[in-house]
């Protein structure tokens, strides 16, 4: 379902998700040629640079979080998606605090907190 | 395992309703920028980034600014056309 598209991972990305992308045909690439941004860590220094970024700050350079990845595998979605990407943003690290305190905590925690089950769904 | 995205999705907003890859990290703020119906979700994470867009403009301005004789200028909301000519 990656196919023809390409990625960058975050160093904070661990192999998981970046071997589902790979898997599904993704393929890797530096994050100015990238069509998609993936990181787990909005603190982590090659995030916080997009973040910074001119690109960014011209709204074209979203990062989403690469668990992502992780519940289209789950949702036995990585032929067709099904999964709304539009949920896993991860926003700059200096703003989480505050959307949080306004829409609760960020889709990509939940994620996380479900992943750290070991159940066999 | 998936009814906490869904619960969003029945908003209608265009970011939560477009499916899959049907945009990217390149197209995703636009998308939403120009979405009608915004989910409260959206809404509050577009109007953060915004924020912070304006203020990192603003700094960035500053410290690229040799000349301060433009200062109420840059202190004026900075418009996008001043960054980046590109469309
Ligand atoms: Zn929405």
């Amino acid at each position: 379902m990656f196919r023809g598209r390409r990625a960058w991972f975050s160093q904070s990305v661990s192999p998981g998700p970046r071997g589902l992308w790979v898997a599904g045909g993704g393929a890797l690439t530096d994050w100015l040629d990238a069509e998609y941004l993936f990181s787990s860590d909005a603190t982590h220094p090659d995030t916080r640079s997009i973040h910074e970024s001119l690109r960014y700050l011209e709204g074209r350079a979203t990062v989403f979080h690469s668990c992502y990845l992780s519940a289209c595998e789950r949702a036995g979605a990585m032929e067709k998606p099904s999964v709304v990407l539009g949920h896993f943003i991860l926003p700059p690290a200096c703003l989480q605090e505050e959307i949080r305190r306004k829409i609760g905590c960020f889709i990509w925690e939940q994620v996380n907190v479900l992943e750290e089950k070991p159940n066999g769904n | 395992a998936t009814s906490s995205s869904h619960k969003m999705a029945d908003l209608r907003c265009s970011g939560c309703a477009a499916g899959g890859l049907s945009f990217n990290s390149r197209t995703f703020t636009k998308m939403l920028q120009s979405c009608q119906h915004r989910c409260d979700h959206h809404r509050v994470l577009l109007e953060a980034e915004q924020r912070y867009r304006e203020e990192l403009c603003q700094s960035a301005l500053w410290s690229s600014s040799t000349h301060r004789t433009h200062d109420k200028i840059m202190l004026a909301p900075v418009r996008k056309d001043r960054l980046h000519t590109e469309k």
